[in-house]
């Protein structure tokens, strides 16, 4: 299984792919806190820079990447489908 | 512990480099500097274009720019240049309190021949004495290091950001003093740096300084927060701005706030120091090299190809199209975390050993590229 993505912590909701995903591909990443290896698979098509779901996110939930809170979700977002901003919108305004 | 081979000053401090340093006062006085750089060897001129009719803060932060670049370790000794004598001699009496030898000269009643010849003769005096030192061994508990990264991408946040805040973290524990700023990319993760702080002054500090960066863009009616992040940022696939600035703090390392600084204040405690600083490239590393710091790490995702003048700047990408198609301006390239060739603790390593070498002598792409920019931050209009 290829290895296409990071994940900053543990804690987090989201992976960033390093990688271009393709729909239904089963891949593998790793948490850059621990090493530790995880699987996913990608729901949509997913470009390099882009994140993927590690976990189904709840309409108006917080997403999670370095651990801390970076926005929430507009829709209900099921693991492996690309997150963005057709998802997820600040919190700021 | 590590140590590095450095350069140590009259006040105690450890410099990474040796120049002498030719200083204009103002405008006017560029080209004496520029000539002088020209006829000694192993000096460097650091041409602006301010210095007149500044009035306020303003005024006072161009000469504690022009003073803390001669304070710096990384000189061995200064030559400052100005129309008149007044302020020359109070930029060169700032520079003479930490010991080291430092003259002032006018150009007014002798014009820039006679002032070339003087400054020259000067500046040779100190060459000769500055060349007679030797680098010695020195633990790393004596470096200040900033950070600061431009034309960032994805590559930044997830990898070449955490492996700077790897190293600082290090630092920090090795009782060194690190510094990150860049106020406006803060917003987003402001409260997140506001937690950081570790006492309530520090926050409170803090907190005064974004909240009077956010009143001045209010006041231009600029609308920096609704633009961010930019289509490129989107196209790349940050979201939003919590994120990006996110990814930016990653530089910070993880270790609390001690100290909070504003533009060029030296830090007086070790460990991790926030100052207030433009995220402009070019004046952020200046404000940063004025506050004293010896060695800096600037990342960059898409090829920001800054320099300094005083301070060498050690530049990382972790975008390996950036590293393949602007090699000469890298000093390390840590694409091979987001490859899973090494992990997040290796990258860290190698950009550690990479600062003790630099630290030591070797120089960084930009020292070799002259890449000195020098850029004083400039608060408001003159009179």
């Amino acid at each position: 299984m290829a290895t296409k993505f990071l994940a900053h912590k543990m804690e987090d909701s989201v992976g960033v792919a390093t990688n271009d995903i393709s729909k239904n591909e089963e891949i593998e990443g790793v948490y850059m806190d621990n090493n530790k290896k995880t699987t996913v698979k990608a729901v949509d098509d997913i470009v390099l820079g882009h994140k993927i779901a590690l976990k189904d996110i709840k309409k108006d939930d917080r997403v999670v990447e370095y651990g801390e809170p970076i926005g929430k979700a507009t829709q209900d977002i099921k693991k492996g489908e690309h997150v963005h901003t057709h998802n997820i919108k600040t919190m700021r305004w | 512990m590590s140590t590095f081979m450095g350069y140590e000053r009259e006040n105690g401090r450890v410099g990474t480099r040796n120049h002498v340093l030719i200083i204009p006062l103002d405008d006017l006085s560029n080209s004496v500097t520029q000539a002088v750089e020209n006829n000694i060897y192993g000096t460097r001129a650091i041409p602006h274009p301010y210095g007149r009719l500044q009035f306020g803060r303003d005024l006072d932060l161009t000469f504690k720019t022009l003073a803390g670049m001669g304070r710096n370790p990384n000189i061995a000794s200064a030559v400052v240049v100005g129309i008149e004598d007044q302020w020359t001699q109070e930029i060169a009496d700032k520079i003479a309190e930490t010991g080291k030898s430092v003259e002032a000269i006018s150009i007014e009643g002798s014009g820039d021949l006679k002032t070339i010849e003087k400054a020259s003769r000067a500046a040779r005096s100190m060459v000769k004495e500055a060349s007679g030192k030797n680098r010695k061994e020195f633990d790393v508990s004596n470096l200040v290091v900033s950070t600061k990264c431009g034309e960032s991408d994805t590559t930044s946040g997830l990898a070449s950001n955490p492996t700077v805040g790897v190293v600082f973290d290090r630092l920090v524990d090795e009782g060194a003093t690190v510094i990150f700023g860049e106020t406006s990319e803060l917003t987003g993760a402001e409260s997140y740096v506001a937690r950081n702080c570790s006492t309530p002054e520090l926050k409170a500090k803090f907190q005064k300084i974004f909240d009077d960066y956010q009143t001045d863009i209010i006041k231009e009616k600029a609308d920096l927060l609704g633009s961010q992040p930019t289509k490129g940022n989107i196209k790349g696939g940050l979201s939003t701005i919590e994120e990006k600035a996110f990814g930016n703090i990653q530089k910070m390392g993880t270790k609390p706030i001690k100290g909070v600084l504003e533009y060029a204040e030296e830090p007086v405690v070790k460990g991790l120091n926030y100052m207030n600083t433009s995220s402009a490239a070019a004046e952020a590393v200046t404000l940063f090299s004025a506050a004293g710091a010896v060695v800096h790490l600037f990342t960059t995702g898409q090829g920001n190809i800054v320099g300094n003048p005083i301070e060498p700047v050690i530049k990382i990408t972790a975008n390996p199209k950036t590293y393949n198609s602007m090699k000469e301006h890298f000093d390390l390239d840590v694409s091979g975390l987001l490859n899973f060739e090494y992990d997040l603790k290796e990258a860290g390593n190698r950009l550690y050993n990479t600062m003790l070498k630099t630290a030591s002598g070797t120089l960084t792409a930009n020292e070799i590229l002259k890449h000195y920019e020098f850029a004083i931050t400039k608060l408001y209009i003159s009179a």
